[in-house]
C-alpha cells in the first residue's frame, strides 16, 4: 500500500476564499454580516485578545480605569457583619493598598511616557523594530559574505608575508625613534615586528582573535578590539604613530572619518598617520582585483582620501603609490605612440596600492 | 518504588484529570504502585487520595509526578518531601485571556506563572505535553525538559453514543461542534460570531454545539449569552455544558465539523477525540493547535471568521475531501497512540 496522499489544504483555502469572493460580488456577503461579526461581547470590557488588536486605544481607556469594589454583603443576618467586617480590613489596608497604587500608577505613566502612545509609536512596535534589526544584521552579513569560510578564502586569496613585509618596511623610517606606534588591523603582526627590529616601541590591535594569538606568540603586544573603540578608550596624544594597512576599504566612508577624528584625538602633536589602501586609479585595481575580497566595501579614490585628511586637520599630506602591476604593454614605436601606451600602461598596469601620509597638527 | 501524581483539583472529564488516570493505570500494568493525589476531587472521580498523605506515603526512593495546570501552594510544600520529582506541565492560559473578565483567574494565572518559575530548581526533569509547553518549561527557567504527549485513553469511549443526543441532532445538515470550558482564551464568542456568517451566507439552519463546562468562568458565559441574543442566534447554539462519555461521543458523532477559533491550548484533546471519531477538525493555529493536528485537519493561519466558516462548510459536505480529511484524522491519532506515548513515558521516566 502506497504513502496515502496528504489532503492538499492550499487548494482548499483557495475554494475557501473563492466561494468568499463570488458571495461578496452577489452581495450576499456584505456590510450587514461584517457588522455582525464585529459585534462587541456585551456586558463589560472587550476580551483582552481584542484589546491587543489597538493597544494604543486600549491603553488610553485602561489607564483612566477606575477600580471599583462594593463591600456591602446581601446575605440575609450576616450581612451587616460581613459588610462591616470588609469595611474594617479595608481601612486597615488602606494606605498599604494606596503605595502599591501609588507605584503601579508611576509604572504606568512612566511606561505610557516611555511608549509615547499618544505619539507615533505604532502597534507592534516592538516586533517591528526585532524584525528590522535580523533583517539589518542579515543585510550587513551578507553584504561582506560572512558567511564564506574565511580560512578557504585566506588560503586562496590572502596577502603574501613577504610581499606585505616588503612593503611595510618602506613605511618604517617614518616612525624612527618613536615609542608609542598604533597598527590599527595589525593581522600577524609583520609591521609590528618590523618596529620591534628597529627598536621602535608599537603595539596592535585587530578583530580576529586567531590574528592576535599569532602576533601574541612571537612576542608582540596586540589587543583583540576594534579600532575605533580602542582610539576612544585610549589617553590623548597617546599615540605617536598610527598605521593602518589594508583596512579603510573596509569601511564606510562616516566610519573612516569617525576614526580619523578620533586618531587626531589619540596621536600626539606632529605624530605620522599612514593608511594604506588598493588604488583604484589604476582600472585594474579598481575596476578587478579590488572586487576580489568580498569583505571590500568600496574603492577610495587617492584624491579623495587626501582631501579626508586635510578636511579632518592633519598636515604636509601626501599620497605615495607603490606595487606596481607585473603586466605591462611594451613601450615601443616612434615616440608619440611610445607616449599613448606609457599613458594606457600608467591608467590600467599602475601601482596597486597608495599609501596617504598625513601628520597630526602640532 | 512507587510513583505518586498530584494535581490540585481532578474532576471527570476533565482531559487533565484523564491524563493522570491513564498515567496511572499505565504505571500499575508496568507492575508499580500508583496513586493520585489531589486537594479537591471533584463528584465523580473515584479512587483519588487526599494530598495530606502525600507527605507520610512519599519516601526517597518514590518518584512523584506534579502536573501542574495552575499555582497551588500545597506545590511548595511537596517540593520539600524528598523524593525523585518531575513536573508535568499542562500550561497556565495566560492571563492576559482573563483580565477584564475574570479579575480572579487572572490574578491565579500570575501567580501560577510565578511558581512555576521558583519551584523549577526542585524538579530534575520538566515534561511538556507539548513542544510549545516544553518551550514554556525552557523560559521558565527549566534545564532538563522533554516532550510527551499526554496520555490518551480511549478505552471510556467504548460505549454507545448516547441515543438522545443523537436523534436531536439528526437530519441537520449543518451541526458545528466545539469541546472545551467555556473560557475568554477558548474564544466561543467568536465561534458564536462566525455562527451568524454561516447562518446568513450558507445554511440558515446551522446549529453549533458547545460542550464544555461553564461555571469557572460564569461572567464570560453570561456575555456569551448576551451576544447570541444580541445577534438574534437564540436555538442556534446549544451549551451542552460538562457531559458524559456517552454524549460527548454523540456530540462527536452528531457534528458535520469540529471547529476551533481557540486562541491558547497547552495540547488540545478534543482536537484529536475529534480525529479519532471521524469528525473533520478546521482550526485556527494557535498555541499548540498546529502541532497537534499537524496536516490532519484545516489549520487557519489568518483568524479570519468568514474563511473559517466556509472551511467548515466544505469539509462538512460529504466528499472525496472529507473522506480524505477524515483518513488523515485517524492516521494522526495514531501518532499519539497510547502504547507508543507509554513507551516514551516509561522511557523518560526510567521505570
Amino acid at each position: 500500500m502506497g504513502e496515502p496522499k496528504p489532503v492538499d489544504l492550499d487548494a482548499l483555502m483557495a475554494e475557501v476564499r473563492e466561494r468568499i469572493r463570488i458571495k461578496r460580488e452577489k452581495g450576499i456577503y456584505g456590510p450587514d454580516v461584517e457588522a455582525l461579526m464585529r459585534v462587541p461581547l456585551p456586558g463589560g470590557r472587550r476580551i483582552f485578545a481584542d484589546d491587543l488588536q489597538d493597544p494604543l486605544a486600549s491603553l488610553a481607556e485602561a489607564l483612566d480605569e477606575e477600580v471599583e469594589y462594593d463591600p456591602r454583603s446581601r446575605k440575609p443576618v450576616v450581612g451587616p457583619v460581613i459588610t462591616y467586617a470588609r469595611k474594617v480590613v479595608i481601612s486597615l489596608v488602606r494606605w498599604w493598598m494606596g503605595a502599591i497604587l501609588e507605584r503601579q500608577e508611576r509604572i504606568n505613566r512612566l511606561l505610557a511616557a516611555a511608549y509615547d502612545y499618544e505619539g507615533q509609536m505604532a502597534p507592534r512596535f516592538g516586533s517591528r523594530l526585532e524584525r528590522l534589526e535580523r533583517e539589518w544584521k542579515e543585510w550587513r552579513e551578507q553584504e561582506v559574505a560572512a558567511n564564506l569560510h574565511s580560512v578557504y578564502f585566506q588560503a586562496r586569496f590572502g596577502g603574501d608575508e613577504p610581499v606585505i613585509r616588503r612593503q611595510s618596511e618602506a613605511f618604517v623610517d617614518l616612525y624612527k625613534g618613536r615609542k608609542r606606534v598604533l597598527d590599527l588591523g595589525s593581522g600577524r603582526g609583520i609591521f609590528l615586528q618590523l618596529l620591534k627590529d628597529r627598536g621602535i616601541g608599537g603595539y596592535g590591535v585587530d578583530l580576529d582573535p586567531r590574528m592576535v594569538a599569532e602576533a601574541r606568540e612571537k612576542g608582540l603586544e596586540a589587543h583583540e578590539v576594534d579600532a575605533l573603540t580602542h582610539l576612544r578608550q585610549v589617553e590623548a596624544g597617546s599615540v605617536d604613530g598610527l598605521y593602518a594597512r589594508h583596512l579603510a576599504e573596509h569601511i564606510l566612508p562616516g566610519q573612516l572619518v569617525e576614526i580619523l577624528r578620533a586618531c587626531r584625538r589619540a596621536l600626539a602633536p606632529g605624530a605620522p598617520l599612514v593608511f594604506i589602501t588598493p588604488n583604484p586609479a589604476t582600472l585594474t585595481v579598481g575596476a578587478h582585483t579590488f572586487w576580489m575580497d568580498p569583505q571590500h566595501l568600496r574603492p577610495i579614490p587617492p584624491d579623495l582620501f587626501k582631501f579626508y585628511l586635510e578636511v579632518e586637520g592633519y598636515t604636509d599630506v601626501e599620497v605615495r603609490t607603490f606595487e606596481p602591476s607585473e603586466k605591462r604593454l611594451r613601450e615601443d614605436g616612434d615616440s608619440n605612440r611610445r607616449e599613448n601606451i606609457r599613458l594606457l600602461n600608467d591608467t590600467l598596469f599602475g601601482d596597486r596600492d597608495y599609501a596617504v601620509i598625513g601628520h597630526a597638527p602640532k | 518504588m512507587r510513583v505518586h501524581q498530584f494535581h490540585p483539583t481532578l474532576a471527570p472529564g476533565d482531559a487533565m484529570s484523564n491524563h493522570v488516570f491513564a498515567l496511572r493505570k499505565k504505571i500499575r500494568h508496568w507492575g508499580y504502585e500508583s496513586f493520585a493525589y489531589a486537594v479537591e476531587a471533584k463528584p465523580g472521580v473515584a479512587d483519588v487520595r487526599s494530598y495530606r498523605r502525600l507527605f507520610r506515603d512519599v519516601k526517597p526512593e518514590d518518584l512523584l509526578i506534579v502536573h501542574f495546570s495552575m499555582g497551588s501552594e500545597v506545590v511548595d510544600q511537596l517540593i520539600k518531601i524528598p523524593s525523585r520529582r518531575v513536573l508535568v506541565y499542562h500550561n497556565i492560559t495566560p492571563p492576559e485571556f482573563f483580565s477584564g473578565i475574570n479579575p480572579h483567574a487572572a490574578a491565579f494565572a500570575r501567580l501560577g506563572l510565578r511558581q512555576l518559575s521558583r519551584i523549577a530548581p526542585a524538579f530534575e526533569l520538566g515534561i511538556g505535553v507539548s513542544e510549545f509547553n516544553r518551550r514554556a518549561l525552557v523560559e521558565a527557567g527549566y534545564e532538563e525538559t522533554t516532550r510527551v504527549p499526554i496520555l490518551l485513553d480511549w478505552e471510556h469511549f467504548a460505549l454507545p453514543p448516547n441515543d438522545a443526543v443523537l436523534a436531536r441532532w439528526k437530519g441537520l445538515r449543518t451541526v458545528l461542534l466545539f469541546v472545551g470550558r467555556i473560557s475568554p482564551n477558548k474564544r466561543q464568542d467568536d465561534l458564536v460570531r462566525m455562527l451568524a456568517y454561516y447562518r446568513r451566507c450558507i445554511d440558515p439552519e446551522a446549529q453549533l454545539i458547545l460542550v464544555g463546562a461553564y461555571r469557572d468562568q460564569p461572567q464570560f458565559h453570561a456575555r456569551v449569552v448576551a451576544l447570541i441574543e444580541r445577534l438574534g442566534l437564540g436555538g442556534a447554539v446549544w451549551f451542552a455544558g460538562s457531559v458524559d462519555d456517552a454524549s460527548l461521543l454523540a456530540c462527536y458523532r452528531a457534528a458535520t465539523a469540529f471547529v476551533s477559533l481557540s486562541e491558547h491550548e497547552g495540547f488540545g484533546v478534543p482536537l484529536l477525540e475529534a480525529m479519532r471519531f471521524r469528525l473533520p477538525v478546521v482550526a485556527y493555529d494557535a498555541a499548540a493547535v498546529g502541532e497537534t493536528v499537524g496536516d490532519a485537519g484545516v489549520l487557519l493561519r489568518e483568524r479570519d471568521l468568514a474563511e473559517t466558516a466556509e472551511a467548515a462548510a466544505m469539509v462538512g459536505e460529504p466528499s472525496a475531501l472529507r473522506e480524505a480529511l477524515v483518513a488523515a484524522g485517524e492516521r494522526r491519532v495514531k501518532d499519539f497512540d497510547p502504547e507508543k506515548v507509554g513507551e516514551r513515558t516509561r522511557q523518560v521516566l526510567g521505570l
